[in-house]
């Protein structure tokens, strides 16, 4: 209940920061109407700055306010609602474009002043960011190079539309807004530079270095890092962070992972990682006591957060164990004496990351585990395909609505899991996942 | 069930801001 208050809260704030540039221009004297089409068109304009700037909020990874949804879904909502002010600054020049003719006149080569060029870029720029986010796979574009080039766009898309609003000043022109609209326009450039400088500087005065690489089944590897003369971070089991390796945490050139340790793990943390891309490769051949810096921990996926349950049920698949793993670890280190139910899919036995330790855990925790093969060998007793109400109503106890699920892996198997989950009478408020592919 | 609240969520907005701006438009020419 407290997570859902603070939910709305920050929700709440949210929609306050998106509103205000526009409650500003409706408070004191306005200037007259230019007309119905304009004026919406303006506050369309006004609307769109500042859902920008609020993209960097939303990016920002600020704790408290990422702590009642998850950063994945805060990242998941910072993609779809740049889709929506992306619209909104469309619209803002359509609507002019085709109700104003001067705007026409303002737009000709010897007429265009460096305000009304700096909206066009901003839009352009805006476009852009648009395009190589939705299309970044389809493009090609590395993920370390996509996520430089998203930041240089999208600060510069930014300054040009301040810039362009500033120019402009119709709205703004009475002494109080000015005032006003100044304050806003220095605290988004104060987020700005939080964002870009001062989080990632602080980050280099906390190092963490290699202590060892261990091979795991499945392609995967397990990072053991220790804290470099300072206390390690406190965080819950099935939490993440944001590493930074071979770089600076200036440089941007940093990955989500998740704690595949126990916070019990005193002194050192784990992040087991499968080799997928160009950064995931090099982990095999990474160095002992390479300088390592983390931003976190982060996510609301933790078994901690629902304490007093029944028991759990853990459903992951592939390299989605990495959480889970640590989740059980913590169960199993406090002596947790509930009955706990793991699903774990992947393609072969073989390539199940913790096959041998999952079976070992069942020593020291009351733990079922039941494996999905999609290719099992011709002398399998277990269970093969994808997760079905079928398999789920053979392995779940009758009390399965009274458990909490936690589901990890890639997202259409969260999504059929919670969709197999909730045919079966789980209420959806019972089910916590966590994504992998969000970024 | 989260990225459908998240989907809820990005529709509320726009729709509160759409609201905002007809509400603007309509004061300055009333």
């Amino acid at each position: 209940m407290r997570y859902f208050i603070w939910g709305l809260f920050w929700i709440g704030v949210y929609l306050g920061l998106a509103l205000f540039p526009c409650l500003i221009l409706l408070y004191g004297t306005m200037p007259g109407g230019y007309g119905f089409w304009w004026d919406f068109s303006m506050a369309l304009g006004f609307a769109a700055t500042s859902m920008m700037a609020l993209m960097f909020f939303l990016t920002a990874r600020f704790k408290r306010a990422a702590l009642p949804f998850g950063v994945d879904i805060i990242y998941y909502f910072h993609k779809h609602i740049s889709l929506l002010f992306f619209l909104f600054a469309a619209a803002h020049a359509v609507i002019l474009l085709s109700t104003e003719p001067v705007v026409w006149e303002m737009l000709r080569p010897s007429q265009i002043n460096r305000y009304m060029a700096a909206g066009i870029v901003s839009f352009v720029l805006l476009g852009l960011i648009v395009f190589s986010s939705l299309w970044r796979k389809q493009l090609q574009i590395h993920y370390d190079n996509w996520r430089l080039i998203h930041a240089f766009l999208a600060v510069a898309a930014f300054i040009l539309a301040l810039v362009h609003i500033e120019g402009v000043g119709y709205y703004i022109a009475t002494p109080a807004k000015r005032i006003i609209w100044g304050t806003i326009m220095g605290c988004w450039l104060l987020l700005l530079l939080y964002v870009r400088i001062i989080k990632p500087v602080a980050l280099l005065s906390r190092p963490y270095k290699v202590r060892k690489i261990i091979p795991e089944k499945g392609n995967a590897y397990t990072l053991v890092i220790v804290p470099e003369q300072h206390q390690c971070i406190d965080f819950l089991p099935g939490q993440f962070v944001w590493l930074s390796m071979y770089h600076s945490p200036l440089s941007m050139k940093e990955h989500p992972f998740s704690i595949s340790s126990a916070p019990e793990q005193k002194g050192e943390l784990h992040f087991t990682i499968k080799e997928l891309g160009d950064f995931t490769r090099r982990i095999k051949d990474t160095p002992k006591g390479q300088p390592v810096y983390i931003d976190g921990p982060y996510g609301a996926f933790t078994i901690d957060r629902h304490p007093s349950e029944h028991g759990y049920v853990f459903i992951a698949g592939g390299i989605g164990i990495a959480p889970i793993r640590s989740m059980l670890g913590s169960l199993a280190a406090r002596g947790d004496s509930r009955t706990h139910i793991l699903f774990f899919g992947g393609s072969t036995l073989e390539k199940l990351t913790f096959y041998e330790e999952l079976n070992a855990l069942k020593e020291r925790l009351d733990l079922k585990t039941v494996y999905l093969l999609e290719h099992p060998p011709w002398d399998w007793q277990g269970e093969s395909g994808f997760l079905d109400t079928g398999i789920l109503k053979r392995h779940l106890p009758s009390h399965l609505k009274e458990l909490k699920y936690f589901i990890c892996g890639p997202v259409p198997m969260v999504q059929l899991a919670e969709k197999e989950l909730h045919k079966i009478g789980v209420p959806l408020h019972h089910l916590h996942s966590e994504l992998f592919d969000f970024v | 069930m989260r990225l459908l609240l998240a989907k809820i969520l990005v529709v509320v907005t726009g729709v509160m801001i759409l609201a905002v701006a007809l509400v603007f438009a309509i004061f300055q020419n009333s």
